[in-house]
């Protein structure tokens, strides 16, 4: 490797892994399991190094490389999806087991958190792609809506409605099989 | 304050995007209001059991998953990069801001033309991509690289970096070398790059000019 090639790793390094673990998140909601969503990450990673010198010019990287992340994933969705469709164990069960929860050494309450974590991807999985992302951005990983614009270019009165409409859905599907009322 | 002011601001109540005075009246009638309780209730809810989803639905990948994935990208980048640079660009529309050599089969042997050099103007801070194009007649294999920046002009990426130097192979025909600058002072001077290849080398010098 030359020394402008090791610069140039040196330099991807440094700017990237502070946001690792933000974009490895992000990559896991938009994609939805773990097979995908490491696959994902990986791509953007790639992407992203291809356009250092771009990076190393924002002033703030973490909602460009999001932004980055998130045309990645329309541009291939379609194929993400048909690769989800293998994996049916995965998507029944998306990377939890009770060994994955924070332990309470309470089977009992491990048993009933489990249980609505897989409800709440049930009633997840009866919205449009769309809402689902706000969702699982605004509510689940606390992102504002200014965010939430930032990554997807969408007006922030649409990500707005979204937010609205999913909610609502939610709370009905949840209502109806119980869960909601127990949270 | 009605009930249907809960189900139009539902989301706002709950997110805390209410104004203080409304959010106090939604507030006081809340309190006196079953119905809308119940509906806050479910809302709350809701939230609530997002957020815990987000604590304990996430799957953690092994530690050096991340040190990976780093190094995969940017083996792949810079395998990409050397092929883009010995890639021929025959027809291709360069960007502005390119430079041609053209390169003999014996360049380096033969004596260097005296020839006015390129110039190209920059402006202060804003950064500006200059692709060389090397058009070579034969095939180089393991040239070396060098490029020397003027005082104030630097390789984007490589802050603090006057000097760069590298391997690479040219292929027959034309060969981009894309170098994005940016002018940190207006001094601006002379860029060089020099071509090595098999003990005989060949420097092209561009002058930059830099406006405020």
């Amino acid at each position: 490797m030359s020394s402008l090639e090791q610069n140039q790793r040196a330099s991807f390094d440094t700017l990237l892994r502070p946001h690792l673990d933000r974009l490895y998140r992000i990559s896991f909601r938009l994609a939805g399991s773990k097979p995908e969503a490491e696959d994902l990450f990986q791509d953007v990673l790639v992407k992203a190094f291809a356009r250092l010198d771009d990076l190393l010019d924002v002033r703030e990287p973490a909602p460009w490389l999001c932004r980055v992340m998130y045309n990645h994933f329309i541009d291939h969705r379609r194929r993400i999806r048909r690769a989800r469709l293998v994996c049916v164990e995965e998507s029944q069960l998306p990377g939890r087991s009770l060994e994955s929860l924070p332990g309470d050494l309470d089977p009992v309450r491990d048993a009933e958190r489990l249980d609505n974590i897989m409800r709440l991807d049930q009633a997840l999985a009866t919205l449009s792609d769309e809402q689902r992302l706000v969702v699982l951005l605004h509510d689940v990983e606390a992102y504002k809506l200014e965010e939430i614009h930032q990554i997807t270019g969408d007006p922030v009165g649409t990500i707005k409605s979204r937010l609205h409409r999913a909610r609502a859905r939610l709370r009905e599907v949840l209502s109806t099989d119980g869960t909601n009322s127990r949270a | 304050m009605t009930c249907t002011r809960l189900t139009e601001k539902l989301d706002d109540y709950v997110d805390g995007l209410m104004d203080r005075a409304e959010s106090a009246a939604l507030g006081a009638h809340i309190e006196t209001c079953n119905d809308c309780h119940q509906v806050l209730a479910r809302a709350q809810g809701l939230r609530e059991s997002l957020r815990a989803y987000g604590r304990s639905s996430m799957p953690h990948p092994d530690a050096a998953f991340f040190d990976r994935a780093l190094a995969q990208a940017a083996r792949t980048g810079i395998r990409r990069q050397r092929s883009r640079w010995v890639m021929t660009a025959a027809g291709a529309a360069i960007a502005a801001g390119l430079v041609l050599w053209m390169l003999g089969g014996m360049f380096l042997k033969t004596p260097e033309i005296a020839q006015p050099h390129p110039v190209i103007v920059m402006t202060l801070e804003e950064p500006r991509t200059l692709n060389l194009v090397f058009s070579s007649a034969t095939a180089l294999a393991n040239a070396t690289m060098t490029v020397v920046l003027p005082q104030g002009v630097e390789l984007m990426g490589f802050t603090g970096q006057r000097q760069i130097t590298w391997i690479t192979s040219l292929t027959s025909g034309k060969n981009i070398l894309p170098l994005t600058l940016i002018a940190t002072s207006p001094q601006g001077g002379e860029l060089m790059a020099t071509l090595r290849h098999e003990g005989d080398e060949r420097t092209f010098r561009i002058q930059v000019n830099i406006i405020s």
